[in-house]
Protein backbone atom coordinates (compact mmCIF):
# COMPACT_ATOMS: atom_id res chain seq x y z
CA UNK A 1 0.00 0.00 0.00
CA UNK A 2 0.92 3.52 -0.54
CA UNK A 3 1.59 4.65 2.72
CA UNK A 4 0.51 8.14 1.90
CA UNK A 5 -2.86 6.93 1.63
CA UNK A 6 -5.35 6.50 4.15
CA UNK A 7 -7.41 3.63 5.48
CA UNK A 8 -10.30 2.72 3.24
CA UNK A 9 -13.03 1.44 5.74
CA UNK A 10 -15.52 0.86 3.64
CA UNK A 11 -13.35 -1.24 0.86
CA UNK A 12 -12.03 -3.45 3.73
CA UNK A 13 -15.70 -3.97 5.35
CA UNK A 14 -16.41 -4.88 1.46
CA UNK A 15 -13.51 -7.42 0.64
CA UNK A 16 -14.63 -9.65 4.34
CA UNK A 17 -18.31 -9.12 3.51
CA UNK A 18 -17.52 -10.35 0.19
CA UNK A 19 -15.91 -13.88 1.04
CA UNK A 20 -18.60 -14.51 3.64
CA UNK A 21 -16.48 -13.69 6.78
CA UNK A 22 -17.90 -14.21 10.06
CA UNK A 23 -16.78 -11.06 12.35
CA UNK A 24 -17.72 -7.85 14.62
CA UNK A 25 -16.76 -4.17 13.56
CA UNK A 26 -15.36 -3.04 16.95
CA UNK A 27 -13.11 -0.65 18.38
CA UNK A 28 -13.21 2.66 17.04
CA UNK A 29 -15.08 2.32 14.17
CA UNK A 30 -17.80 0.50 16.03
CA UNK A 31 -17.51 3.84 18.51
CA UNK A 32 -18.48 5.91 15.38
CA UNK A 33 -21.08 3.61 13.63
CA UNK A 34 -22.96 4.38 17.33
CA UNK A 35 -22.71 7.84 17.14
CA UNK A 36 -19.21 8.69 19.26
CA UNK A 37 -17.27 10.96 17.07
CA UNK A 38 -13.68 9.15 17.93
CA UNK A 39 -10.99 9.41 15.14
CA UNK A 40 -9.34 6.45 14.29
CA UNK A 41 -6.68 5.20 11.44
CA UNK A 42 -7.57 1.46 11.38
CA UNK A 43 -10.37 -0.98 11.15
CA UNK A 44 -10.74 -3.33 13.99
CA UNK A 45 -12.61 -6.62 13.38
CA UNK A 46 -13.36 -9.50 16.22
CA UNK A 47 -13.56 -12.98 13.78
CA UNK A 48 -14.96 -15.85 14.77
CA UNK A 49 -12.09 -18.62 15.30
CA UNK A 50 -13.84 -21.37 13.93
CA UNK A 51 -11.51 -23.55 11.60
CA UNK A 52 -14.52 -22.76 8.63
CA UNK A 53 -14.25 -18.74 8.76
CA UNK A 54 -10.28 -18.90 9.48
CA UNK A 55 -10.62 -20.43 6.07
CA UNK A 56 -12.26 -18.11 4.58
CA UNK A 57 -11.10 -15.06 6.79
CA UNK A 58 -7.13 -15.93 4.86
CA UNK A 59 -7.73 -15.72 1.30
CA UNK A 60 -9.26 -12.26 2.09
CA UNK A 61 -6.01 -11.13 3.72
CA UNK A 62 -4.01 -12.43 0.71
CA UNK A 63 -6.03 -10.89 -1.70
CA UNK A 64 -5.57 -7.63 0.15
CA UNK A 65 -1.55 -8.39 0.21
CA UNK A 66 -2.05 -8.18 4.23
CA UNK A 67 1.19 -8.36 6.23
CA UNK A 68 2.11 -7.24 9.94
CA UNK A 69 2.84 -4.18 11.17
CA UNK A 70 6.27 -5.49 12.11
CA UNK A 71 8.29 -2.85 14.28
CA UNK A 72 10.97 -4.29 13.23
CA UNK A 73 10.14 -4.09 9.22
CA UNK A 74 10.34 -7.70 8.30
CA UNK A 75 7.93 -9.05 5.66
CA UNK A 76 5.70 -10.79 7.89
CA UNK A 77 2.26 -12.09 6.37
CA UNK A 78 -0.86 -14.28 8.17
CA UNK A 79 -1.21 -17.71 8.01
CA UNK A 80 -3.80 -20.24 9.06
CA UNK A 81 -1.52 -21.69 12.20
CA UNK A 82 -1.20 -17.87 13.16
CA UNK A 83 -4.99 -16.96 12.77
CA UNK A 84 -5.68 -19.92 15.12
CA UNK A 85 -3.03 -19.34 17.67
CA UNK A 86 -2.48 -15.21 18.15
CA UNK A 87 -5.07 -13.29 19.64
CA UNK A 88 -4.14 -9.96 18.06
CA UNK A 89 -2.90 -9.11 14.62
CA UNK A 90 -2.05 -5.79 13.46
CA UNK A 91 -1.98 -5.75 9.56
CA UNK A 92 -1.09 -3.43 7.39
CA UNK A 93 -3.00 -3.75 3.79
CA UNK A 94 -3.77 -2.11 0.20
CA UNK A 95 -6.48 -0.53 1.68
CA UNK A 96 -4.81 0.56 5.32
CA UNK A 97 -4.60 -0.68 8.49
CA UNK A 98 -6.86 -3.86 9.85
CA UNK A 99 -6.49 -4.83 12.83
CA UNK A 100 -7.73 -8.64 12.82
CA UNK A 101 -8.61 -9.73 16.54
CA UNK A 102 -9.93 -13.36 18.13
CA UNK A 103 -10.80 -11.42 21.22
CA UNK A 104 -10.27 -8.08 22.65
CA UNK A 105 -11.23 -6.56 26.21
CA UNK A 106 -10.12 -9.45 28.99
CA UNK A 107 -10.26 -12.18 26.52
CA UNK A 108 -13.86 -11.80 25.12
CA UNK A 109 -14.48 -13.57 21.92
CA UNK A 110 -16.62 -13.64 18.81
CA UNK A 111 -19.25 -15.66 20.22
CA UNK A 112 -19.12 -13.92 23.95
CA UNK A 113 -19.81 -10.52 22.06
CA UNK A 114 -21.86 -11.93 19.14
CA UNK A 115 -25.16 -11.03 20.74
CA UNK A 116 -23.84 -7.63 21.99
CA UNK A 117 -24.36 -5.95 18.16
CA UNK A 118 -26.46 -3.81 16.44
CA UNK A 119 -26.69 -4.24 12.24
CA UNK A 120 -26.13 -1.59 10.34
CA UNK A 121 -27.01 -1.30 6.53
CA UNK A 122 -23.66 0.44 4.58
CA UNK A 123 -25.16 1.11 0.94
CA UNK A 124 -25.14 -2.60 0.02
CA UNK A 125 -23.67 -4.56 3.20
CA UNK A 126 -24.94 -5.65 6.49
CA UNK A 127 -22.39 -5.12 8.91
CA UNK A 128 -22.52 -6.69 12.66
CA UNK A 129 -20.80 -3.42 15.34
CA UNK A 130 -20.50 -3.88 18.65
CA UNK A 131 -22.83 -1.82 20.90
CA UNK A 132 -21.82 1.42 22.36
CA UNK A 133 -22.32 0.45 25.94
CA UNK A 134 -19.80 -3.27 24.84
CA UNK A 135 -17.31 -0.78 23.23
CA UNK A 136 -17.22 0.70 26.77
CA UNK A 137 -16.93 -2.39 28.68
CA UNK A 138 -14.30 -3.65 26.38
CA UNK A 139 -12.04 -0.11 26.65
CA UNK A 140 -12.49 -0.51 29.74
CA UNK A 141 -11.36 -3.99 30.25
CA UNK A 142 -8.18 -3.22 28.22
CA UNK A 143 -7.57 0.12 29.97
CA UNK A 144 -4.79 1.70 28.27
CA UNK A 145 -3.73 4.75 27.97
CA UNK A 146 -5.50 5.59 24.49
CA UNK A 147 -8.88 3.25 26.06
CA UNK A 148 -9.28 5.85 28.83
CA UNK A 149 -8.52 8.54 27.12
CA UNK A 150 -11.90 7.78 24.37
CA UNK A 151 -14.20 6.69 27.48
CA UNK A 152 -15.62 10.38 28.48
CA UNK A 153 -17.15 10.53 24.70
CA UNK A 154 -18.06 7.08 24.46
CA UNK A 155 -19.67 7.44 27.71
CA UNK A 156 -21.63 10.87 26.85
CA UNK A 157 -22.72 9.50 23.84
CA UNK A 158 -23.86 6.51 25.18
CA UNK A 159 -25.82 8.97 28.21
CA UNK A 160 -27.31 11.18 25.08
CA UNK A 161 -28.08 8.11 22.95
CA UNK A 162 -30.21 6.98 25.77
CA UNK A 163 -31.75 10.24 27.12
CA UNK A 164 -33.19 10.35 23.09
CA UNK A 165 -34.60 7.26 23.05
CA UNK A 166 -36.20 7.57 26.55
CA UNK A 167 -37.85 11.07 24.93
CA UNK A 168 -39.03 9.23 21.98
CA UNK A 169 -40.34 6.53 23.44
CA UNK A 170 -42.26 8.85 26.55
CA UNK B 1 -31.37 56.15 31.13
CA UNK B 2 -29.81 56.06 28.16
CA UNK B 3 -28.99 52.41 26.62
CA UNK B 4 -25.34 51.89 25.87
CA UNK B 5 -23.69 52.37 22.57
CA UNK B 6 -22.16 48.61 23.29
CA UNK B 7 -24.77 46.39 24.26
CA UNK B 8 -23.12 43.15 26.36
CA UNK B 9 -23.45 40.77 23.47
CA UNK B 10 -26.06 37.83 24.63
CA UNK B 11 -24.12 34.99 26.71
CA UNK B 12 -23.77 31.79 24.92
CA UNK B 13 -23.89 28.63 27.49
CA UNK B 14 -20.55 26.14 26.70
CA UNK B 15 -22.56 23.18 25.84
CA UNK B 16 -19.89 21.03 27.30
CA UNK B 17 -20.40 18.18 29.91
CA UNK B 18 -18.92 18.73 33.15
CA UNK B 19 -15.39 16.66 32.00
CA UNK B 20 -15.01 18.72 29.08
CA UNK B 21 -16.88 16.56 26.22
CA UNK B 22 -17.99 18.71 23.52
CA UNK B 23 -21.96 17.82 23.06
CA UNK B 24 -22.65 19.93 19.97
CA UNK B 25 -20.36 17.64 18.06
CA UNK B 26 -22.17 14.30 19.51
CA UNK B 27 -25.76 15.82 18.94
CA UNK B 28 -24.17 16.21 15.05
CA UNK B 29 -22.49 13.01 14.55
CA UNK B 30 -26.08 11.31 16.14
CA UNK B 31 -28.25 13.07 13.66
CA UNK B 32 -26.52 11.26 11.11
CA UNK B 33 -27.05 7.83 9.37
CA UNK B 34 -24.45 5.05 10.63
CA UNK B 35 -23.03 5.11 6.61
CA UNK B 36 -23.10 9.24 7.02
CA UNK B 37 -20.92 8.72 10.39
CA UNK B 38 -18.34 6.14 8.31
CA UNK B 39 -18.17 8.69 5.46
CA UNK B 40 -17.35 11.87 8.26
CA UNK B 41 -14.86 9.26 9.59
CA UNK B 42 -13.18 8.57 6.18
CA UNK B 43 -13.26 12.66 5.68
CA UNK B 44 -11.42 13.12 8.88
CA UNK B 45 -9.13 10.67 8.27
CA UNK B 46 -8.31 11.41 4.25
CA UNK B 47 -7.71 15.00 5.72
CA UNK B 48 -5.63 14.39 8.20
CA UNK B 49 -3.40 12.17 5.91
CA UNK B 50 -3.11 15.18 3.28
CA UNK B 51 -2.11 17.16 6.17
CA UNK B 52 0.77 15.04 7.15
CA UNK B 53 1.65 14.86 3.68
CA UNK B 54 1.69 18.04 3.11
CA UNK B 55 -0.73 17.52 0.20
CA UNK B 56 -3.98 20.14 1.04
CA UNK B 57 -5.25 21.59 -1.88
CA UNK B 58 -6.67 25.33 -1.46
CA UNK B 59 -10.21 25.50 -1.56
Amino acid sequence: MDESRSVRFLGLLRALIHHGVDFLVVGGVAAQLEGAPVLTFDLDVLYDKTSENIERLLPVLEELKAHYRDPAGRHIEPDIDKLKTFRTHLLLTELGALDVLSAIGNGLTYHDLANRTVVYELGDMRIRVLELAAVIETKEQANRDKDRAALPVLKQTLLMKTQTKQDEES
Amino acid sequence: MAQSPHPTPEYVPLEESSDGVDLTLIRWTLSLTPLERLELLQDWVDGLTELRHGRVTER
